[in-house]
């Protein structure tokens, strides 16, 4: 969904507590996207996590758009093979995190030009499995540098239900872990001479 | 959809409101016999600072950073839980739309989670009904809104009946200070520097235009009285300008614009009066509703039409979520409650348009 998620999620959410016959009392925790993603997208996930964990009192956890990425891939699929999840930023960039057969992550979320993909993510030795919606654009630098890899084009966004579970597994859930992982700083400038006409 | 709770005594009413509609993250929790129970307000004025102005993506993120702790804090000092709530009133619009998401959201999962009404407030309603709160002002009544982002005479009939008179044709008054206050190297935000260099000016020393003064209607027009400060400035002798040169030039800014003000209220203030010869009130509202000077000059206008003039304190004059949570109360009485799949709205007109040329 490309716009629209402040308007579908809470009547979404609503719909499938009703479908799950629970209260919102009856949850042990709020799992969100922290990112990184589309920043508007990210916000109205946390607005509404935070909002939901304040009003049924139970804490939030954070998990990270590129994690839940590579614990969805199909463990057949996946079958011992290091994966990379990859986002596509819809800028020059894509954000990108390598894990290791047993999903441990082996760089941290980074944003990097496709390019730049080879040279900065260390070499895992076998062929990788590309999972997430930039899979498609990293593959070519990739295959480039030698890089051995096939592309999941099954998993392409994050699953709810594996951010759930994922989250389910945490101890650490308090309101702080909730917070949004942008990898980019604002775009702003600041005005020679704070604008003014005689400096 | 909840159904509105009827069954509650108005004054026994308890809406939570919240603001995000620019760079201020407010929290309040006002009660239907216009007590407010609890306030935070986080203002974002340090981060801004810098760039000379509201920067959208820093005020989204600071918002988020920061409107849930202010929830709770303001909820904690009510003493009161979300189920002891009647509704979530949030900004809906009109303002930076990032902003608005996470303020509406989050009042769309805390209506969700407790059954409670949403109610989408716009924004300039809530000013406009900020004097009921404050000095429980009757209908109807003229309103002047003046803030950065607007400036709209507007005759306030009830709740959701609004007849606009008058809006600007290009800047709002906020926005002029801000910009003459920049281009003399005063800071961010521009009102109140300029209201503090003018205290010491000549206001008659730079003779600068008082925009559609003598024209009929009640529209505004701010930009060429912007141009004015600037080519005012370019004029002035090369090198920093002295101190005398700032307050003066303040000064006479101010006294322009209150000028024009003065104009174009008085044309509504006729309006108002044939419409309704029984009112007898003139709100102002909205953050340049701070400024000590024009007060005092819209004072004695509202005196001297027979009219008084009702200006809420200043910090409810400026943006804020008591507000908010009042225009909340007046819109569930009302029965004006809204659906979780609001779509925010950055630009929302107040009320239907009349007499704009």
């Amino acid at each position: 969904m490309e716009r629209g998620h402040a308007e579908a999620l809470i009547p979404m959410v609503t719909r499938v507590m009703a479908e799950a016959g629970l209260r919102y009392a009856q949850l042990d925790r709020i799992a969100v996207t922290v990112g990184p993603g589309a920043f508007t997208g990210l916000r109205i996930g946390l607005a509404a996590a935070r909002g939901l964990a304040i009003a049924a009192g139970i804490p939030v956890s954070g998990v990270t758009t590129l994690e839940a990425l590579a614990h969805g891939a199909d463990a057949g699929l996946r079958s011992g093979r290091p994966v990379l999840a990859v986002i596509d930023a819809k800028r020059a960039d894509v954000y990108a995190q390598l894990f290791d057969p047993g999903l441990r992550p082996l760089s941290q979320p980074q944003s990097l030009l496709p390019d730049e993909l080879p040279a900065t993510l260390a070499d895992p030795g076998r062929p990788m499995l590309l999972v997430g919606d930039g899979a498609s654009r990293a593959a070519p630098a990739l295959i480039a540098a030698g890089l051995e890899l096939e592309v999941a084009s099954e998993s392409q966004t994050p699953d709810p239900a594996v951010v759930a579970m994922l989250a389910a597994g945490r101890t650490d859930a308090d309101q702080r872990s909730a917070v949004p992982l942008y990898l980019r700083p604002p775009q702003a400038t600041r005005p020679a001479h704070g604008g003014r006409l005689r400096p | 959809m909840p159904n509105v709770t009827t069954s509650v005594e108005d004054a026994d009413l308890r809406v939570l409101g919240i603001e995000t509609s620019c760079d201020e993250t407010a929290a309040a929790v006002v009660a239907g016999d216009r007590r407010i129970l609890a306030e935070r307000l986080l203002s974002q004025l340090a981060e801004h600072q810098p760039y000379g102005g509201i920067v959208p993506e820093i005020a989204a993120r600071a918002h988020l950073d920061h409107l849930d702790r202010l929830i709770e804090e303001a909820m904690a000092e009510a003493g009161l839980g979300f189920a002891d709530l009647h509704g979530v009133a949030a900004t809906g619009g009109p303002g930076l739309i990032g902003g608005l998401m996470v303020g509406m959201t989050m009042a769309k999962a805390i209506a969700a989670v407790h059954g409670l009404p949403l109610l989408a407030v716009n924004h300039l309603e809530g000013h406009a009904l900020s004097a009921r709160l404050t000095d429980g002002t009757a209908f109807p009544y003229l309103l002047l809104l003046v803030s950065g982002g607007h400036c709209q005479l507007v005759i306030v009939e009830a709740v959701g009946r609004y007849r606009r008179l008058g809006t600007t044709i290009d800047d709002a008054i906020g926005e002029c200070f801000d910009k003459a206050a920049k281009m003399l190297g005063l800071g961010y935000p521009g009102g109140p520097a300029v209201e503090r260099a003018a205290a010491d000016g000549d206001a008659a020393r730079f003779a600068l235009p008082r925009p559609l003064k003598g024209r009929p209607g009640c529209d505004f027009s701010f930009s060429g009285l912007k141009t004015a400060v600037r080519h005012t400035i370019e004029a002035l002798p090369p090198g920093r300008l002295s101190h005398q040169d700032v307050a003066d030039l303040c000064a006479s800014f101010q006294a322009a614009v209150a000028d024009s003000l003065e104009d174009r209220c008085g044309n509504a203030i006729k309006i108002f009066r044939d419409r309704h010869p029984e009112a007898n009130s003139l709100v102002v509202a909205g953050g340049v509703a701070a400024n000590g000077y024009l007060r005092t000059r819209l004072s004695r206008l509202a005196k001297a039409s027979g009219l008084d003039l009702v200006a809420p304190p200043q910090a409810l004059c400026t943006d804020n979520a008591a507000m908010i949570a009042w225009a909340g109360i007046e819109r569930l009485r009302a029965g004006l409650t809204d659906e979780l799949d609001f779509a925010a709205k950055p630009r929302w007109p107040l009320g239907a348009a009349e007499l704009e040329s």
